[in-house]
């Protein structure tokens, strides 16, 4: 273990480590809630067994069927009207293709509707390294059949390691500007819009709320991070008691920071819209949602970015879910415990954007 | 969940998909899984909705292909796929789909009514017996086949009968049921007395284990076929026992609401035309070991018996004192009261 004895003067940066560390010695990693377990074998992973750098980089990235998601369920069965759209990147950069979901019954004419629609701008999950912009559409669209309808936008976003750090989060933001800017045309309540990410796209979401504080650019209403993927340094007690466990560990981890930052990852030298765990400042951001499982490698690093929420006197909700591994709701969705995870999100959602 | 159940079946077709089950149900039993948990393992792995009835402990619990709790019970189907989840006793997991099982099902089934039990012992101690009001305690529920053996059971205790007693079901005139204890050591049936001195027409059906209730029922419903209002228009029994029917039954089943009547039936019909004292007549005749016996009946001399008689033979078309045209008559007769109430008809 390489974590830093603790410090009562400690930064902020450093709170959520060392608080944990100076709780006593580490014990062994949380028990698996019985049901999520029992489902995450089921789909022929092991409990004990993470990905390999060799399957993130190969096997999940060429398109197993984990990883696909067909056009019958985009659609919802044609509930949802979904369309590509290219828009414009990052100054220098290729254009970036959006996802837009909206219910069908709202699909016509969307700049001439009687109503606005709130919004969710969604940043998929995957490490950095895989996945695409179909992932993760069904649980907005679940959304918009329980809130009464929503515009979903999903950003395919540059991977690493091909597109390094700062691609994937400056695509992220690009499809954000062009959102905001086109909420008229999009039928979208510039007030209602809700940015929010799972995995490395919760990473990403909390980057884009730093990125668009700091450039001046659009209020959103919320960020939703869901399970979010914050710290490039990957040492927290959890990241380290988590070794080996779940379908995220730390070595996974590692290929992942690796990938988006190369040599940087881990040094001083890494951006907050890279790590946003690595920000200073996490004051007059809009109010968050935080998830997390109790058995899994971002239990920590999520806890003490809500935590330093609070303190920088910023509005957040934090829920840690007993024996939730890495991306537990989506794996064994039936679950009683993803069952409430999911309700707790939408209401935050209902909360933050509904009428 | 239906997209872990189709992947199970796209990755593993067959057999690797049953050992992914056991895995499953494994680790539920590893981590003391509650029924809940189980019965929605059951659906979501075998991608369709599941149930749990146990009545000795008062439990049913269902769960569709997604996972979700029902909040109200709906009633199931007699060709659901179900495994037994304490053998020999009223304890069942249903999956709800019809069968056969395919390999996947099939290992769901054995795989979670295991894990089920294993529950199920370790938490009888916690249940307690519910009262009446647990649930509709309906006579219907009894008599349901539809229904399974456990809920009927369960209807059953809450009526105040233990599976072990035996009871026949009663089908009224009005089409109620009615469900009435047979007292071990009586050969006598107690209810047939009542209900002839109530009045009402009744079919009475053969004692029965409780949870043979249904069938006790449908041979009730088919005595109650042959009972007749007692009147010149309708004369007979008003009160008929399906242990008495024999062969009748089987005469029963062939009668419905669209079969034409024979020409015996049609020739009966036409004699009952003929003479209001007709029906009546030949019910008594027929009713009787002897003429004189009839005619003591009907309180009339022998003699004016035996005018009507030939009158009757002549219009019949065949003779009444010969055992088979005995037979005849008596066919004709009940093959009237089967035309006269036909299956789901109520008399009266």
């Amino acid at each position: 273990m390489t974590i830093a004895p603790a410090d009562r003067d400690a930064t902020p940066d450093e709170a959520g480590r060392a608080a944990t560390v100076s709780a006593g010695a580490v014990g062994p990693p949380p028990p698996f809630d019985v049901e999520l377990a029992a489902g995450l074998e089921a789909f022929g992973f092991s409990v004990d067994a993470p990905f390999s750098a060799e399957d993130l980089l190969t096997q999940t990235r060429s398109g197993a069927a984990l990883f696909t998601v067909p056009d019958e369920v985009l659609t919802g069965n044609g509930a949802f009207a979904v369309e590509d759209r290219l828009v414009p990147g990052p100054p220098g950069a290729p254009e970036v293709s959006l996802l837009i979901s909206r219910p069908a019954k709202d699909a016509a004419a969307p700049a001439a509707a009687d109503r606005l629609l709130p919004a969710v701008y969604f940043m998929h999950g995957g490490g950095m390294i895989i996945g695409n912009n179909r992932l993760g559409i069904s649980e907005i669209q679940e959304w918009s059949r329980e809130l009464g309808g929503l515009v979903g936008i999903s950003v395919e976003y540059r991977l690493a390691p091909e597109n390094p750090h700062p691609a994937p989060v400056e695509d992220c933001y690009a499809g954000l500007l062009w959102t905001v800017e086109h909420a008229d045309e999009l039928g979208i309540d510039p007030n209602r819009i809700v940015i929010a990410g799972t995995s490395a796209g919760g990473g990403l979401c909390a980057a884009v709320a730093l990125l668009a504080r700091d450039r001046g650019g659009p209020t959103v209403a919320g960020q939703l991070l869901m399970c979010p993927m914050l710290d490039d340094r990957n040492d927290t007690v959890s990241a380290v008691q988590m070794a080996g466990r779940g379908v995220w560990d730390r070595a996974a981890n590692e290929v992942g920071w690796r990938s988006l930052l190369g040599d940087l990852r881990g040094g001083p030298d890494v951006s907050p819209y890279a790590a946003p765990a690595r920000a200073e400042d996490l004051s007059n951001l809009p109010p968050a949602f935080v998830d997390v499982g109790s058995a899994e490698t971002f239990r920590d690093e999520d806890v003490a970015y809500a935590s330093r929420i609070w303190r920088a006197g910023g509005q957040a909700e934090l829920h840690v879910w007993p024996g939730g591994f890495h991306g537990f709701d989506g794996l064994a969705p039936h679950a009683t415990l993803s069952r409430q995870a999911r309700a707790a999100r939408l209401a935050w959602l209902r909360r933050i954007i509904a009428d | 969940m239906k997209e872990l159940a189709g992947r199970l079946v796209a990755l593993d077709p067959d057999a690797a998909a049953a050992v992914r089950v056991i895995a499953y149900f494994d680790r539920l039993v590893e981590g003391r899984a509650g029924l809940e948990t189980i019965v929605r393992g059951a659906a979501v792995l075998s991608g369709c909705p599941a149930r749990l009835d146990d009545a000795s402990r008062h439990i049913h619990l269902e769960v569709d292909s997604e996972g979700t709790r029902r909040d109200r019970p709906t009633p199931p189907r007699p060709e659901w796929m179900r495994a037994p989840v304490v053998p020999g006793a009223d304890s069942t997991l249903w999956l709800e789909r019809a069968g056969p099982p395919n390999a996947v099902d099939a290992m769901v089934l054995e795989r979670a009514a295991a894990a089920a039990r294993g529950a199920l012992e370790r938490t009888s101690g916690r249940t307690r017996p519910s009262g009446p009001a647990d649930g509709p305690a309906a006579v219907e529920v009894l008599i349901d086949g539809s229904l399974p053996e456990s809920v009927r059971v369960r209807a059953a205790a809450q009526l105040g009968l233990g599976a072990a007693s035996r009871a026949r079901a009663i089908a009224l005139e009005d089409g109620k049921a009615v469900i009435r204890a047979v007292a071990e050591a009586a050969d006598e049936d107690p209810t047939a007395g009542d209900l002839r001195e109530g009045g009402r027409r009744a079919g009475i059906g053969p004692a029965v284990a409780v949870a043979d209730l249904p069938s006790s029922w449908a041979a009730a419903q088919t005595a109650l076929r042959l009972t007749a209002e007692g009147t010149a228009r309708d004369p007979g029994p008003r009160v008929v026992h399906a242990d008495d029917l024999g062969g009748l039954a089987v005469l029963a089943s062939a009668v419905g609401p669209d079969t034409r009547p024979v020409p015996d039936v049609l020739a009966l019909e036409r004699a009952a035309q003929a003479a209001g004292w007709m029906l009546q007549t030949l019910d008594a005749v027929a009713a009787s070991p002897s003429m004189r016996a009839a005619a003591a009946a009907l309180t009339m001399h022998h003699s004016t018996l035996q005018d009507r008689f030939a009158q009757a033979e002549r219009l019949l078309g065949w003779s009444l004192h010969d055992p088979q045209g005995r037979l005849r008559l008596q066919l004709a007769l009940a093959l009237r009261r089967l035309h006269r109430n036909p299956p789901g008809h109520r008399p009266g």
